[in-house]
């Protein structure tokens, strides 16, 4: 049985175009599916529909085998969930934020005690355990947030751009621990992110949403290869040049759009051409300032699917599509 | 684990939250107190006169006539308070939090109502000893003082309850007028400061109906030990109970598809 199974669903708001679009979704059990897109495609408005936060208009889902309209109660039962902004109480201490969430989920008290306790030391947050979370830092509010969303040992485990604002440490730190509970509890993670390496370094699939709609679906592997080919990026000495640049590279691949003091080419017969291009380069006069040679990342997947780039395209919040 | 007892943890646990921000925090418990002091000390020390007017016979005196009103004046208004704070909480986002967390929804409705009646309770204590210490006489039997404060304590639930199903359909602090408006005009649409027999014209024909007055009259004949609309008072809380259920489940389940 999948862990997460969604069928044509549409999230309509009002007085703005359909935010979800009809997505299909299949999530096995134990994996980790990163959710990819831009800010506004769509990625917080499925989170909140699948974690019964906002019906859909249209379509069905179910989550750990429950109906996500019909059996909200079970839904949240089997789920916990990271959304992105970590909303605590800011004059709770983190113990007592684990002891209201483990009562909103009828645990018994010494396996409250048990799995805080538990909890707190995997997070890091024992110390802290009983400061207010007034005091606490971004990252310590998302790791509580974190330790609350598996307080109650969930089937699936959803976490919305979890890493957003956390500094590298943190971010690495909160990374094993999504490996680990997919590896070693086999919890299922469904993972948006706008970071592209988050999703290449965690997920075992990766669907891609942009404008409400799945545009492609598959390993981070699967995806890159279906860019197939390297590409270059030429940042000439003289910018005066570039247009040359260009007129010099068109023979060896087809043009990819860049930040304007560069021209970049996908490689039509693969690295091989690098050595070629370095002495059409040289006879023409141009000199180099700095020349990248790239592999396909899920940056040229996007770009290819949708003619835009991933890469920054805003740090705000995603969760606006939801609010239209 | 049952689904009732998933339910319950869900309710003591949104309670035991909320007691301990009203009994931890200063800036919610003085004025929870200040107010009904001040209604009394002003409406008990400075209109005792009133006693002398021809057709006030009220036997335990206008010290206990008034704190019939102050009692439940501040347990439903305690009832009001609890939907700030749960209006407070879609603000910050903390109720999404409960609306993610909580299996059985309506643990969050009735968690927050229990910590209302929480409050209400230590209201109710408080402004009693105080009474006791300005002299109110209680007439009544045990049983009739124990079906006071169970009205009075109930009577919260039915402020809960409206105030509730404001917060959830609004969830936001600026619906707070819409709480608290209604409750004001209703109390002061009854007889508050002389019995309904003493009032006269447009107030009185409002009065009749009102039914605040149902509870403040069949609260101070329980007091008193006298005959009274005790049993309308009753049917105010039971079917203002059902309304106000009615009122707020719909209210949390807008609040579940907005």
């Amino acid at each position: 049985m999948a862990a997460i199974e969604v069928r044509g669903l549409v999230r309509e708001f009002k007085k703005g175009p359909r935010a979800v679009d009809g997505i299909d979704i299949t999530v096995a059990e134990g994996e980790i599916y990163g959710f990819l897109g831009p800010n506004g495609a769509g990625k917080s408005t499925t989170v909140l529909m699948l974690t019964t936060l906002l019906p859909p208009t249209a379509g069905t889902a179910t989550v750990a085998g429950f109906d996500i309209v019909k059996q909200g109660a079970e839904v949240r039962g089997a789920i916990g969930a990271a959304l992105q902004e970590a909303a605590l109480d800011k004059f709770l201490t983190g113990r007592e934020h684990l002891k209201l969430q483990g009562s909103l989920h009828g645990m018994k008290s010494a396996e409250l005690k048990r799995r805080s306790d538990e909890l707190l030391e995997r997070v890091g947050l024992m110390e802290a355990a009983d400061r207010k979370v007034g005091g606490y830092s971004g990252g310590m509010k998302r790791r509580l947030d974190l330790a609350l969303a598996l307080l109650h040992g969930p089937r699936v485990l959803f976490l919305d751009e979890p890493t957003t604002g956390l500094d590298p440490q943190s971010r690495t730190a909160l990374w094993d621990e999504v490996a680990r509970l997919s590896r070693e509890d086999g919890v299922t993670v469904f993972l948006t992110t706008q970071y592209l390496e988050e999703a290449d370094a965690l997920a075992n699939r990766v669907g891609i949403i942009d404008h409400g709609h799945i545009v492609i679906e598959g390993t981070p592997a699967e995806l890159k290869a279906s860019v197939g080919r390297s590409s270059v990026e030429i940042e000439p000495h003289d910018a005066a040049r570039l247009p040359d640049l260009e007129r010099a590279l068109a023979p060896f691949g087809t043009p990819i759009a860049t930040r304007g003091t560069s021209a970049s080419i996908r490689l039509a017969e693969g690295v091989g051409d690098v050595a070629a291009i370095v002495r059409a380069l040289d006879s023409t006069g141009i000199a180099i300032h700095q020349l990248r040679l790239r592999e396909p990342t899920l940056d040229d997947v996007f770009l290819e699917q949708t003619g835009r780039s991933l890469e920054g395209s805003g740090g705000a919040s995603d969760e606006d599509d939801a609010e239209q | 684990m049952t689904g009732f007892a998933v339910w319950w943890g869900g309710v003591s646990g949104i309670a035991a939250r909320q007691s301990r921000a009203f009994f931890t925090n200063p800036a919610l418990i003085i004025p929870g107190l200040l107010f009904p002091m001040l209604f009394f000390a002003a409406f008990a020390g400075g209109l005792s006169d009133l006693t002398r007017i021809p057709g006030f016979d009220y036997a335990p005196g206008y010290t206990s006539f008034q704190y019939v009103f102050v009692l439940f004046q501040s347990s439903m208004f305690g009832g009001i308070f609890i939907g700030f704070a749960v209006a407070r909480d879609f603000e910050n986002g903390f109720a999404r939090r409960l609306m993610l967390g909580a299996p059985h929804r309506s643990a969050i409705l009735f968690g927050y109502a229990l910590s209302a009646m929480i409050r209400a309770a230590f209201t109710i204590i408080f402004v009693t000893v105080i009474a006791l210490v300005a002299g109110i006489d209680i007439m009544g039997s045990p049983a009739e003082v124990v079906l006071l404060y169970l009205l009075a304590l109930l009577s919260n639930i039915l402020g809960s309850l409206w105030a509730l199903g404001i917060a959830f359909r609004f969830q936001s602090l600026s619906a707070t007028p819409f709480m608290q408006i209604p409750l004001f005009i209703l109390l002061f649409l009854a007889p508050v400061y002389v019995p309904l027999q003493l009032l006269g014209g447009w107030i009185r024909h409002v009065a009749d109906v009102n039914p605040a007055t149902f509870l403040l009259e069949g609260g101070r004949a329980l007091l008193a030990g006298s005959a009274g609309p005790v049993l309308a008072a009753w049917l105010v809380i039971i079917i203002g109970g059902i309304v106000l259920g009615i009122w707020s489940l719909s209210g949390l389940r807008a609040a579940e598809t907005r």
